[in-house]
């Protein structure tokens, strides 16, 4: 069956598409898109006027954590799949931080089986830097790769160990597939509830010093001088980690990073109210750093945005703000967060496709991100006006705190496709 | 003498060295390397016979500072087979373990006028050393992660005897590049005796500089071994896979080892070597290791002893020349 996508506003960062056009797939892949009107519209079996939506590549999530398997009662492959495709996540990719630890070929077999069982999304994975994430020794990255592990991730844990670090650098570029790190200095933030700053002084919190992060970002960034290695900053947080990340990249080596959205649309002040939702690692910035974050953001210093999600429960988040689990559930809020983005006009629709989509599927080598003719069709199609507000108890996922609860918010899906096939379609 | 890069048309005669000592390949003239193995040649031809009795009245002292009973060994039978007295001094039972620094062994040991000093140590340059304190003819037998000269020269003489020629072979070196002085002593070697030799190895055993020795390196062994008439395996210590090196024997098989799989991507009658010992299932499947129409690993042992015999002759030759000079 053919469906073409028709009177859509097209946006393609691939082939600078940012006009009136459509789009056209087949089963599986794009066969056609363009700016204009179609020359064969009669050759599509299923044809959608899309009054003027948007129509772009589906967002590719690079920074997903599922639960499943060892952690169900807060999240299943299921409702982490369903939670993506109701949100225009086409394309998902999910950190070695289960029970057991995702550092073997079987347990990739075993996720991968299950997801091909259930549809919808791509689920791919990210093999563990070392043995059981504990930081000591490395985890075998070689049968992961041919197991189809598309990164290496340290997870929510940063590997202190410098020689560790640079011989995983170093083994990872026989396999040409990046390694992906949450930078933190664990001497530094040890105990730490919140960022450093007058919030936390004047809360009683302990604060955790942005040098925590930019410490270890400086690090990898010489460690990857040293290895020639590809390398990747996870959700960078702090105005010093950019400027590392940008000089890095006008010195030509192979760092991209990502950020979150906490991280570009709040700031340390949300801690006031000791509302646990917002107890996230990296926490929460001062307004400097979110500054920081935009402008990279549109310099092209951030490649990418990407949910973080991370399953927590009211269990986890019902403690005083110090003792809560850090991390919120952020695969349902990536679209609209991103819209809103767009909306207060931090970035144009086309950069905001691009750090959403293309750009991670670039530099993880995996299907989405274009609407060139032969790739496959992992496809949104959005109304990028209409005007929504976050509810967490609506969440699909069982994972239901989320920092963004409550706020007013931008766009609303109307269709989502993946490889071709219609995942998501809005009832309102 | 004209130089020949093949067998010499009369019966080798007892080699003369431009130096000394014998303390590694590199900077050995091609002209010595081709006169050495044609004397060991001689001498594998005469293995089961009588030779001449070139280091009668000799000693040859065996200074193991680490264990080696393959190496001590077959010095020890190539002296014995030329006539001389051994001496084998095992580190476990020296004064070293009393706290005795090298220099000191090696002055209290030239007090008693020894011919040759055959030193194996676990510290790279420790023969270097020794050399500056001793008078006796010392030889390498293995330094740290530097050279082991005659190991490398009974690899060529092997590989010389089976394929009639070193010259334009394409030789796959592959394993623990970083800590192997056998890799680096048969670079040079081999590579000097017009041989293409390539490294073979995860990106975490191979140095850092190893591009600027000017050696084809390859981290995919089907890759590294495609076309090669050789393919010699280096032993992987366990202690190095254990996650800090690579991540397991598991994965270090499964992309490292060779095995008849990956071994399809060698020429068509390509030989395996390794210098011993082995660790099976680990760098090297037993059916590989075993297999006689392929391995070549009895006979490197076999010819250990002739090219021992030939070094320790051209030692005892040059020491004599040196004496008359």
């Amino acid at each position: 069956m053919k469906t073409l996508l028709k009177n859509a506003h097209i946006i393609c960062p691939v082939q600078n598409f940012d006009a009136s056009g459509y789009v056209g797939m087949d089963e599986s892949h794009i066969c056609a898109s363009g700016i204009g009107a179609p020359k064969d519209e009669a050759s599509y079996d299923k044809v959608i006027d899309c009054a003027g939506a948007f129509v772009t590549p589906g967002l590719v999530d690079m920074r997903v954590q599922s639960a499943d398997p060892g952690f169900e009662h807060l999240e299943t492959l299921e409702t982490l799949l369903k939670a993506a495709s109701a949100s225009g996540v086409t394309s998902l990719v999910s950190l070695p931080d289960t029970d057991p630890v995702i550092d073997n070929r079987t347990v990739i077999d075993s996720l991968t089986l299950r997801a091909s069982k259930l549809g919808g999304p791509r689920l791919y994975l990210y093999g563990a830097l070392t043995q059981g994430q504990k930081g000591h020794h490395m985890a075998e990255l070689g049968l992961m790769a041919q197991a189809g592990a598309v990164g290496f991730a340290s997870g929510a844990h940063s590997i202190q160990d410098s020689l560790i670090m640079r011989r995983l650098m170093t083994y990872a570029t026989m396999f040409d597939k990046p390694i992906i790190h949450h930078c933190e200095d664990y001497q530094l933030s040890e105990g730490g509830e919140m960022n450093e700053g007058e919030t936390a002084t004047r809360l009683g919190l302990i604060g955790i010093p942005s040098a925590a992060e930019t410490i270890m970002v400086n690090r990898d960034i010489e460690l990857a001088r040293l290895t020639k290695a590809r390398y990747h900053v996870a959700h960078i947080s702090t105005a010093g980690s950019i400027d590392a990340v940008r000089r890095a990249k006008q010195d030509g080596l192979q760092i991209t990073c990502d950020t979150a959205p906490p991280y570009a649309l709040l700031n340390e002040h949300a801690v006031n109210s000791f509302n646990t939702a917002f107890r996230l690692n990296p926490p929460l910035r001062s307004e400097g750093d979110r500054l920081a974050v935009l402008q990279g953001l549109n310099d092209g210093t951030i490649d990418a945005i990407a949910s973080d999600h991370a399953p927590v429960n009211r269990d986890e988040k019902a403690q005083p703000f110090g003792q809560a689990s850090c991390g919120a559930s952020g695969i349902e809020t990536l679209f609209p967060n991103i819209m809103g983005l767009v909306a207060n006009g931090s970035l144009t629709m086309k950069r905001a496709i691009e750090l959403g989509s293309t750009a991670p599927a670039r530099i993880l080598g995996i299907a989405g991100g274009s609407l060139e003719t032969g790739t496959a069709a992992d496809i949104i199609c959005f109304d990028a006006n209409a005007a929504t507000v976050i509810d967490q108890t609506k969440f699909h996922s069982r994972s239901r705190i989320s920092p963004f609860h409550g706020q007013p918010a931008q766009g609303r899906l109307a269709y989502s496709f993946v490889n071709g096939a219609l995942v998501h379609q809005d009832t309102n | 003498m004209a130089m020949t890069t093949s067998q010499t048309d009369t019966p080798a005669s007892a080699v003369t060295l431009p130096s000394h000592h014998l303390l590694g390949i590199e900077g050995m003239d091609v002209l010595t390397m081709h006169r050495l193995l044609d004397r060991a040649s001689y001498f594998a031809d005469n293995l089961t016979n009588d030779v001449e009795q070139t280091l009668k009245g000799q000693t040859i002292v065996n200074l193991f500072f680490e264990n080696s009973t393959r190496t001590r060994v077959s010095f020890e039978v190539a002296a014995k087979k030329l006539g001389a007295s051994v001496l084998n001094i095992s580190v476990a039972g020296s004064s070293v373990k009393k706290g005795e620094t090298l220099v000191d062994t090696a002055t209290t040991l030239n007090a008693m006028h020894p011919d040759i000093l055959v030193v194996r140590h676990h510290a790279s340059g420790a023969p270097q050393l020794l050399a500056q304190h001793i008078d006796a003819a010392i030889i390498n037998a293995g330094d740290g992660r530097h050279e082991h000269p005659t190991q490398a020269l009974l690899d060529a003489l092997t590989i010389k005897r089976r394929f009639g020629k070193i010259e334009g072979l394409r030789i796959a070196i592959c394993g623990d590049i970083t800590n192997s002085r056998v890799a680096r002593s048969n670079l040079y070697l081999l590579g000097g005796l017009g041989a293409e030799v390539r490294f073979v190895s995860p990106s975490t055993l191979l140095p850092p500089a190893i591009g600027d020795m000017g050696v084809a390196v390859y981290h995919d062994m089907a890759e590294g071994i495609k076309d090669c008439d050789i393919v010699m395996m280096l032993r992987l210590q366990t202690e190095r896979m254990e996650g800090r090196e690579t991540p397991s024997q598991h994965e270090y098989f499964n992309l490292f080892g060779l095995d008849s799989d990956k071994l399809e991507a060698a020429a068509p009658k390509a030989m395996i070597m390794h210098p011993g010992p082995m660790n099976r299932g680990v760098e090297i499947d037993s059916e590989i290791a075993d297999d006689h129409e392929r391995s070549l690993i009895h006979k490197q042992v076999e010819m250990g002893v002739a090219i021992r015999m030939a070094c320790l002759e051209a030692l005892a030759v040059t020491a004599a020349q040196k004496r008359s000079a």
